[in-house]
């Protein structure tokens, strides 16, 4: 017998599980359906976003400690369209505190915030200065007041916003500008350090960016990994040093006339380099202006990358190997009697003043910077091999190994090129004939300030990286000469400046150091009238902490290193020496004896 | 007989009925129970996804503003303005024919520089989030009670 209504239910069942079914089978058809996946595609995007996150880049000090590259806040300023109201206005302010062109930003601005364009974004400019920020800030509050005074919409820079960005910076201005280098931030994938310390040490300063998903759902939101952050780099530059050279080499080529210079400190114990100044130079907080102030072929640093044919500095050099390979002793004398070289019997080799000096021993060579005397020790007394095994000791023809980008290398031309004919030896034994580079020269004579030990040129002094300072250790690149020729030639060269009453003298302390006038080669040969001037010294001579290179392109004030290049030596000592706390020698004589 | 046994120790209706809804009534207080127990923990783990997105962030701006203050200061300290103040103050570069030379034992003007610790061979790795909080349940059941209990039996032996 069935229950009473049981028709009724059996019915009510019946719809009931239709209705449940269709509504089962709805569910599907729409997950299932070709809007659906739209929908699923589209909230992936609501999900989170894959973000590349950038460390900060490590900032670098001098040797005291004090910031010369480090990182500060740049804004961006861009347009999100869904919050515009008011074009006009934003288009205005952003003309006349951006400097951006009305009609652009107000085309941007106005563009109809409708379908995919709802959710635009305009970038307006990038790296925005925060006075310009606080402007656009101040100008915002006011349009809010204005707007709550009248009870109108308008004037309104709602949609305009601003985001935090970094951006390099450099507080020292152009110091040290061409020792440093610079980061091309504009493009934050690409950007990278460019010459200098910021492009050897780009990998290390950068650290390493890692790429996160940052998920919008919040049980799934984690703590970002740690990121390698950058390191940080101490160099070997003294600022207050850097200043200094830096200030005198303005001085010098403005006095002198020179279309450029290089002045080199080193450190002839430890091959730190205190101080390297060069032209032309420029600011890199500026950087987008290198073209203009570096036009092609221009070397970026002229201390590591401009080659030219240094003059009698390289007679120090000649003067090494012959010492040392004993073909000469400082009391060896030559006969100076007509004022003239013949080599071979083809190719005369004059003095600088085309004078006869008479009878010299090799201090009087130096001190009187004699051409013959020294063309005469490399091609009768030292020969091609002995000569050219030792510029090759001393570390020319190849690279110093500096830790700066963009060092530069000419080739030495060896007896084994057809282009190397007998006369390149008299000729290179005073330095012309053959390139070098201003740290190269440095470099080598810091192995005869330093007992015979060459040592490897470097800025960078410690390394700080995760939380720990590595110190960088000196590096030996060879031994050309012995400690006991180092001194000798030391001897006679402190003998040769005081004997010669050089204007590089600085009084109170003992000095060795050659002067270096090279006439610069043109297509026609040597036919121009304009020198490259250099002076090298080092001291104090018995214990030699410091080399001073320096080196004026073509003064007009004068032709000769003892009266251009010599004078801004003695400036720079001067004040070296105060910098680097050295006492006169009586005073150091004294605490010796103590 | 046998039906009139059974039937003497039938519960009665009412009190069935009362078993099933006390039953019933404990199966929504237990699911109850868990749902909510679900629901604040789930509040507390949304509160801290967002609590340390906003920290992430807030490290970023910090990190930011610390560089851009560093920077801002070492402007303020660079070398033409310091000079600029040593001028203004009546300071002036130490000529070195009036400069007066002291012995100071111990001093070394070219002392490097420190900034971070030197390098060290042994790194204490210290874990920035502690083992309790990665801990579940059980291990911690058994680290306490069941070592407890251990202990205990031992110092009873």
């Amino acid at each position: 017998m069935k229950p009473p209504f049981y028709t009724r239910y059996l019915a009510l069942m019946v719809i009931c599980a239709i209705l449940g079914a269709g509504i089962v089978i709805q569910m599907i058809r729409i997950n299932y359906s070709n809007s659906a996946q739209e929908l699923i595609a589209k909230s992936e995007n609501y999900q989170g976003v894959n973000e590349t996150i950038y460390p900060p880049r490590g900032t670098i000090y001098d040797r005291t400690g004090h910031v010369l590259a480090t990182n500060q806040i740049a804004y961006e300023v861009g347009i999100d369209l869904k919050f515009v109201t008011d074009p006009e206005s934003i288009a205005f302010s952003a003309a006349s505190l951006l400097d951006l062109n009305y009609a652009d930003v107000f085309a941007q601005a106005s563009t109809p915030q409708s379908g995919e364009d709802e959710n635009r974004y305009f970038v307006l400019a990038s790296y925005v200065d925060e006075e310009k920020i606080a402007e656009l800030q101040a100008l915002k509050e006011n349009y809010a007041d204005r707007r709550a005074e009248q009870g109108t919409s308008t004037p309104s820079l709602s949609g305009l916003v601003w985001t935090s960005m970094e951006q390099r910076a450099y507080p020292e201005g152009k110091l040290a500008a061409n020792v440093l280098g610079f980061y091309n931030y504009f493009s934050r994938e690409s950007a990278q350090g460019v010459y200098g310390v910021e492009e050897t040490y780009n990998r290390l300063l950068t650290g390493q960016p890692e790429n996160v998903f940052m998920s919008n759902d919040p049980y799934l939101v984690e703590a970002l990994p740690e990121i390698d952050t950058g390191a940080s780099l101490i160099l070997t530059i003294d600022r207050e040093i850097q200043a200094m050279v830096e200030e005198e080499l303005a001085d010098a080529i403005d006095w002198s006339g020179a279309e450029g210079g290089t002045i080199i400190v080193y450190d002839p114990e430890t091959g730190e380099i205190p101080a390297m100044a060069s032209t032309p130079t420029f600011d890199p907080n500026q950087y987008w202006t290198y073209d203009e102030t570096f036009p092609n072929p221009t070397p970026y640093n002229k201390a590591i990358g401009a080659a030219y044919e240094p003059g009698s500095v390289f007679k120090v050099i000649t003067m090494a190997a012959a010492l040392d390979s004993g073909a000469v002793e400082p009391t060896t004398t030559y006969e100076d009697t007509y004022g003239v070289f013949w080599v071979e019997n083809t190719w005369p080799i004059y003095n600088w003043d085309g004078g006869a000096w008479g009878e010299q021993d090799m201090t009087g060579c130096m001190q009187h910077s004699l051409n013959v005397c020294l063309a005469h020790i490399a091609v009768d007394l030292l020969g091609e091999e002995d000569f050219y095994k030792y510029v090759q000791a001393f570390g020319f023809g190849r690279s110093t190994g500096i830790d700066l980008a963009g060092e530069a290398n000419f080739p030495l031309r060896l007896p084994d090129n057809n282009q190397w004919v007998v006369v390149d030896l008299a000729t290179n034994s005073f330095g012309q004939g053959i390139a070098v580079t201003p740290i190269q020269m440095v470099t080598a004579v810091g192995a005869i300030a330093n007992d015979g030990q060459m040592l490897v040129p470097h800025v960078v002094r410690s390394v700080i990286d995760g939380n720990q300072q590595y110190a960088v250790s000196p590096q030996v690149m060879g031994n050309p000469i012995s400690a006991e020729t180092a001194k000798t030639l030391t001897s006679m060269l402190t003998v040769a400046l005081e004997e010669e009453a050089s204007q590089a003298l600085v009084e109170g302390y003992s000095l060795a150091g050659k002067t270096g006038t090279a006439e610069i080669p043109t297509e026609l040969g040597y036919t121009s009238t304009q020198t490259n001037t250099s002076f090298v010294g080092w001291g104090p001579s018995d214990d030699p902490q410091f080399v001073v290179y320096i080196w004026l392109e073509k003064p007009s004030i004068s032709k000769w290193g003892s009266e251009v290049a010599a004078p801004v030596f003695r400036n720079v000592v001067e004040k070296l020496v105060v910098l680097m706390k050295i006492p006169p020698d009586s005073v150091r004589m004294e605490i010796s004896a103590n | 007989m046998k039906k009139r046994l059974l039937q003497a120790y039938k519960q009665a209706p009412w009190r069935v009925q009362l078993q099933w809804i006390g039953l019933f009534l404990l199966a929504v207080v237990v699911v109850a129970t868990v749902t909510g127990l679900y629901l604040n923990i789930n509040a507390k783990a949304a509160a801290a996804g967002r609590n340390v997105q906003w920290l992430e962030s807030d490290i970023e701006d910090i990190t930011a503003e610390i560089s851009d203050l560093t920077t801002k200061l070492a402007k303020a300290q660079s070398t033409d303005k310091m000079m600029a103040r040593a001028e203004e103050l009546g300071f002036h570069l130490l000529d070195p024919e009036t400069a007066v030379y002291i012995e100071v034992p111990g001093f070394n003007p070219d002392a490097e520089v420190v900034l971070a610790p030197p390098r060290s061979k042994v790194i204490i790795d210290t874990p920035i989030v502690q083992d309790s909080y990665k801990s579940s349940l059980w291990d911690w059941f058994v680290k306490n009670i069941w070592q407890v209990s251990d202990g205990a039996e031992g110092e009873l032996r």
